[in-house]
């Protein structure tokens, strides 16, 4: 047994030599980043130093007491209606349209890799990095104002969202079952029915309520550019500078999505159950 | 044959077995029809009623309006350049900004190691409903009026938005950690702060750096869309663009948002896969 001499007195470090003064050089680029894009922003830290203050202070003075009565009148609750119907019908037309995306987009059981997968891909990944107010915007512009912009502008949404993860979750499966489908000759339509959907079902129905938990979330907001739905109200309230309404539409809007949440979790958690 | 050898009882019982199924089946059915008929209904009342269908007029006009977009204004090109630079670090702001905020709600939010867990506890849950519920375009709203124009709102606005999502997936992988290392840092004499560094942060850390990276993917496009209500970025081009009518011009952005998206995506899975 040697004694442990030399090394006992060395200090003990979680990185040595090079590695430590590469993390450390790592740490270093990245905090000049940081400062580079403050100053490049131009933004005013100084600013920042009483915005709580400044916040609370706005809310209650001018925000204060919600105009409840404003949110509780019928033409009011009609577009609330509207905002719903648009959200359901959005996630039907784009779960409707994620499921051949999904099969598409996941690399292990797509019909053609070389065509249909990056068709999948392409689509979903678009329609996922516009914004749905941007869909909306454009939508609006392509077909007036309505709920029929807003229905396509959260379709496209819904496909970006649930297309990703439905293409995940294929991806992840165990290849054995599909493998074994594939080998009595099955084509890949029947490898999709027997091989795949029995192994996402439970997932595919859990990120559909998922989807139309968070389509309702951005349905709220597309009626700000005319697509259909109650965001219409925050613009009108906002631009007439009516902030006590704008306070409540918003805590409407809150009180709806919460309760969506909430409900979206219970499917969820009863479909994952059973 | 059960029922040839006189057992009644057999024969009831498949009977009922018989008649539940029909009876699920039907029910099964009447579901799907009742699914059906609220969504022809809402068809209908949004879609089918509420549109304009004389203003949008037939499919070729359509069509002529969607050629407006194309093909894209490739003049734009240079003025679009830092615009993107803008709404990218934005985003890198905004989602650094907002790591930095969910660390207290996480603590607050995380049953095992929250200071007062019962009241704690449904502080740190309502702020992360609370933030995840108001849509960024809102967030946006509520601080380009706190703190003027420019490129500081969307940051806050985008941080605010990120803090729920960053802190519920953290505090669910909190409350889900080995109890024995928190009791042997515990045991060790550590005090409530040598726990949280020694056995809390080792074992949550990559779960919240990879939830901190998706978020900062989903943030570059909500950053694009914070110059809309005026703060700054891409989203602003945008607005410009459309309110000139110049359509292929509002193409060039899309694209713009697109690569940059694209970017997005290749540096947040390098970082991941380096992380993991």
């Amino acid at each position: 047994m040697t004694a442990p001499s030399a090394t006992s007195r060395r200090r003990w470090r979680r990185f040595r030599y090079p590695d430590s003064l590469y993390r450390f050089a790592a740490l270093l680029l990245f905090l000049v980043l940081v400062f580079y894009a403050l100053d490049y922003l131009n933004v005013h830290l100084e600013r920042l130093a009483d915005v709580g203050g400044r916040v609370a202070v706005f809310l209650a003075e001018r925000y204060y007491p919600p105009d409840l009565a404003y949110v509780t009148d019928a033409d009011y609750l009609a577009y609330v209606g509207e905002t719903m119907q648009m959200a359901l019908l959005a996630t039907v037309f784009g779960l409707a349209l994620a499921v051949p995306l999904a099969w598409f987009a996941a690399f292990n059981v797509s019909p053609s890799r070389r065509f249909f997968y990056p068709l999948g891909r392409f689509s979903i990944t678009g329609a996922r990095a516009i914004h749905e107010t941007i869909w909306a915007i454009l939508f609006v512009n392509l077909l007036g104002f309505g709920p029929f912009a807003g229905v396509l502008a959260l379709t496209m949404f819904s496909i970006g969202f649930a297309g990703k993860l439905m293409a995940e979750e294929v991806e992840g499966i165990d290849r054995g079952q599909v493998d074994a489908i594939r080998a009595t000759g099955a084509g890949p339509v029947q490898v999709l029915i027997y091989g795949v959907i029995p192994q996402v079902k439970v997932a595919w129905t859990g990120i559909a309520i998922y989807t139309w938990d968070v389509a309702f979330r951005a349905a709220t907001i597309v009626g700000f550019f005319g697509a259909g739905g109650m965001g219409w109200y925050l613009r009108r309230t906002i631009e007439g500078l009516e902030t006590e309404r704008t306070a409540a539409i918003i805590l409407t809007i809150l009180a709806l999505v919460m309760a969506s949440e909430a409900l979206s979790a219970w499917a969820r958690a009863r479909v994952m159950n059973r | 044959m059960a029922a040839a050898r006189g057992s009644s009882e057999g024969v009831r019982r498949s009977d009922a077995i018989v008649a539940r199924r029909r009876r699920d089946r039907m029910r099964r059915y009447g579901l799907y029809l009742l699914a059906f008929v609220i969504l022809a209904w809402v068809f209908h009342s949004t879609v089918v009623e509420a549109t304009d269908w004389a203003r949008i007029g037939s499919l070729g006009s359509v069509l002529e309006t969607l050629g407006r977009f194309l093909p894209p204004d490739l003049s734009l090109a240079p003025q679009l350049v830092q615009p993107m630079i803008e709404t990218f670090m934005m985003a890198l702001l905004g989602t650094l900004l907002g790591a930095f905020l969910s660390v207290p709600v996480i603590w607050l939010g995380a049953y095992n190691i929250a200071p007062f867990a019962p009241v704690s506890y449904a502080i740190g849950r309502g702020l992360m409903t609370v933030s995840r519920s108001v849509h960024e375009l809102v967030w946006a709203l509520i601080f380009v009026a706190a703190v003027g124009l420019g490129a500081l709102p969307g940051i806050l606005a985008v941080a605010f938005r990120s803090i729920g999502f960053i802190a519920k997936i953290t505090a669910e992988a909190i409350e889900n950690i080995d109890r024995r290392s928190l009791e042997a840092i515990y045991a060790a004499g550590g005090n409530r702060l040598q726990v949280l560094r020694y056995a809390v942060m080792p074992q949550v850390l990559p779960t919240f750096t990879s939830v901190v990276i998706f978020e900062w993917d989903i943030n570059i496009r909500r950053a694009s869309i914070m110059g809309l209500v005026g703060a700054g970025g891409l989203g602003l081009t945008f607005y410009r663009q459309m309110a000139m009518f110049n359509y292929a011009g509002v193409t060039s952005v899309i694209v713009a948002i697109l690569v940059l998206i694209g970017i997005g995506e290749v540096v947040s899975y390098l970082l991941r896969r380096r992380m993991i």
